[in-house]
């Protein structure tokens, strides 16, 4: 046996089911003798960072680890924003790369591979030799999920040519790691919260995605209604519990105006399984009086605004909820808090935007194109939302909840969100999935929608295209600056989508873009809607932070 | 960096009683949107605090006033610095300004106030803000000369200045 065979193997027995990526000199003896042993998908990519991509995608949705493949040296350098990308999102996956032959050191595909994943916050493994392929497999997946991170493992070219002598099955990563135990908090610091808890008389629920993975949802609302809190979510649970009372929206600058009004009342935050970061709590500045109950299951996390919750509790979201909760209940604690009916009031219109803009011919505002978008699609239908001006218009405007809502946002990089969405959908089994993004965004890995047509995914993209790169744009007419310079034309994306042999649509009214995604809602396929917006309309969060309006 | 520009004309008052009247740091703060004045120092100076809305954030600063006057040539000025009470944003303010004569109203006693001052941020906040920190110091600057010549009483507000720039 050689050793790319044994490592095809080990791959195997690791589980994969999905491998994402581009074939090359480095890595195709490898996927040959996958595809011998069967059983495996490789998904071909036209760009090496979108195959990262999708890995990244498969993680953020499976929270397993997702696998990716690229051959040496350039194969290698074009995954630095997808690997950087990844990191950043935690998303656990290991990417197969081929390394130059040691024993050719002028190969023309030359690079220092271990230098370039440090500097792309991804761990590094080389095979170096044909009996450590074994030990390295299984390192690159246990690394991964311990740490949840990317890894490269690195494959030199005449390694992978030598011979295997080992008749041993393989041993999986699984068998290193203990198996999952929830963490659960210190008693005498669960008291220490309850105390605080139970002096709050307006508490808040932060939510993350933390809270989310640990199925902490009616922990959340139990709690929530005992104590009176206002739920809210940070960006990365986005509309999670929406349909439940009292329920805010997301903390951080993409919360409404009413929310943010009633997190400044705050005095307590209750933190689940959400980083706290800069993001979520504007450096402190939405919470001015609160003091802050932490959980999370990491040892410790300091909050965006570099302090420390009053109390942390290294715990899984959900159960801490419940220890919690049951601590209150034995007190007999029971408080109105925020629960009161003129709060319902003001937060059920909370989502109306009264600025007007003037919307030029031909084109639409994009706010009322989301608010569409959300009627149209079912909400069995999950979204990702795009960068750039885009997620400020679709972040504010998807209201409804959904299996799953995926924000970018990471390494805040463009295009990032198509492989991502790709990936998810090979995750789920190939569920319908909306993507909602920006023009320059979508023009970046255009020409992997042909992954989309050739795996014939049910992806829709809606291009809410204003022919800027729009975040400059609206930034350089705050600065009086020249913004045509901003300003790049694009072609009619929804032929450029079918001329692939997809589906695809362009529109200037909202009325077209019902229709086409009415279209795409009968029948899912690979799609894009090439949606004309207007560079006058202004997203909330710009309005805020270019003009200091607070609507 | 902002900067600050305001002038404006108090056409029923003397430039004395207008002075009298910026002379006096309570009055003076109580035309700045959102500050109060604390306990005065030994050495003079004050201590005070800023509410600001930027945006979605309400920020309220804490800071240490000093105040210099010259009552002879009624000219002054006022040195604020301070933090914000999340400590995560610092901001140091210079304000000169001085009374004259209103000009081309020579004789009949009216007066104009020109305010020049310079305005620094820095820190977290810096960067939320963005431009918006300009505008809402602007506003602030604007809304102040406001207050300030309703209190000298009926004067008109000259070359009133543009809140978006």
């Amino acid at each position: 046996m050689k050793v790319y065979e044994r490592l095809a193997e080990a791959f195997k027995a690791e589980g994969v089911t999905h491998i994402f990526g581009m074939m090359g000199d480095g890595n195709m003896y490898w996927l040959e003798a996958l595809d011998k042993l069967g059983g495996v998908n490789m998904l071909e990519v036209r760009h090496e960072g979108v195959g990262l991509g999708m890995a990244d995608g498969w993680a953020r949705q499976t929270h397993g680890v997702g696998v990716c493949t690229a051959t040496c040296g350039p194969g290698v350098t074009q995954l630095a924003t997808a690997f950087v990308t990844a990191a950043r999102a935690q998303s656990p996956l290991v990417a197969f790369v081929g390394e130059y032959p040691g024993r050719d050191q002028d190969y023309i595909q030359r690079f220092e591979q271990a230098p370039f994943a440090a500097a792309c916050e991804a761990g590094f493994i080389r095979i170096a030799t044909p009996e450590y392929a074994d030990e390295a497999v299984r390192k690159a997946f246990y690394l991964a999920k311990l740490e949840s991170r990317p890894i490269m493992l690195s494959a030199p070219m005449d390694v992978q040519q030598m011979k295997f002598e080992d008749e041993d099955p393989y041993v999986p990563s699984s068998t290193l790691l203990p198996k999952q135990r929830l963490v659960r908090a210190d008693a005498q610091a669960l008291e220490e919260a309850a105390d605080i808890i139970a002096s709050a008389k307006k508490p808040v629920i932060v939510a993350g995605r933390g809270a989310l993975w640990s199925g902490a949802g009616e922990a959340v609302q139990t709690l929530g209604k005992r104590i009176g809190a206002l739920i809210a979510t940070s960006l990365r649970a986005k509309n999670w519990m929406a349909d439940k009372e009292y329920h805010a929206g997301v903390s951080g600058l993409y919360a409404t105006k009413t929310a943010i009004n009633l997190f400044e009342e705050a005095d307590v935050v209750i933190a689940v399984g959400a980083s706290m970061n800069r993001y979520t709590t504007e450096h402190g500045y939405l919470y001015p009086n609160a003091r802050y109950v932490h959980l999370d299951p990491r040892p410790h996390v300091m909050m965006g605004m570099g302090r420390s919750a009053d109390c942390y509790l290294q715990t899984d979201g959900r159960v801490g909820l419940e220890a919690l909760d049951a601590i209150l209940a034995k007190r007999g604690h029971q408080s109105t808090g925020y629960r009161t009916g003129e709060v319902l009031e003001r937060l059920a219109n909370q989502y109306e935007d009264r600025t007007e803009f003037d919307i030029e011919a031909g084109t639409m505002d994009p706010r009322k194109l989301c608010r569409a978008l959300d009627e149209v699609v079912p909400q069995s239908i999950g979204l990702l939302t795009g960068s750039g001006a885009s997620a400020g218009f679709s972040t504010m405007n998807f209201i409804k909840p959904r299996p799953f809502i995926h924000a970018a946002q990471f390494f805040a990089c463009i295009g990032q969100m198509l492989p991502a969405a790709m990936g998810m959908i090979q995750a789920t089994g190939g569920k319908p999935l909306m993507l909602v993004e920006g023009d320059a965004s979508t023009m970046m890995h255009l020409s992997d929608f042909d992954t989309a047509v050739r795996y014939n995914m049910p992806l829709l993209v809606v291009v809410l295209n204003d022919q800027a790169l729009g975040s400059e744009y609206q930034k350089m007419v705050a600065h009086k600056m020249k913004a045509e310079l901003s300003t790049v034309r694009t072609p009619d994306i929804g032929s450029v989508a079918r001329a692939f042999g997809g589906r695809g649509a362009l529109a200037t009214t909202v009325d077209e873009v019902r229709k086409a995604a009415a279209e795409w809602v009968a029948n899912p396929g690979p799609m894009i809607i090439d949606a004309r917006i207007s560079r006058n309309a202004i997203t909330l969060a710009h309005r805020r932070v270019l003009y200091g309006k607070d609507e | 960096m902002i900067e600050i520009n305001e002038r404006f004309d108090v056409s029923c008052a003397a430039p004395r009683d207008v002075w009298k009247l910026l002379s006096d740091p309570h009055a003076v703060v109580e035309c700045v949107p959102g500050a109060a004045l604390g306990d005065e120092h030994e050495d003079g100076s004050f201590d005070g605090t800023l509410a600001v809305r930027f945006g979605p954030a309400k920020v309220t600063f804490r800071a240490r006033i000093e105040l210099a006057l010259d009552d002879d040539k009624m000219t002054g000025s006022v040195t604020a610095r301070g933090k914000d009470s999340q400590g995560g944003s610092r901001f140091r303010a210079t304000m000169a300004f001085r009374v004259a004569g209103q000009a081309g109203h020579a004789g009949q006693g009216g007066s104009t106030v020109i305010i020049d001052g310079e305005n620094e941020i820095t820190g977290k906040l810096a960067g939320i803000v963005e431009a918006g920190a300009r505008i809402v110091v602007k506003r602030m600057a604007a809304e102040f000369a406001e207050n300030l010549a309703a209190r000298c009483g009926g004067a008109q507000i000259k070359d009133k200045p543009q809140a978006a720039e």
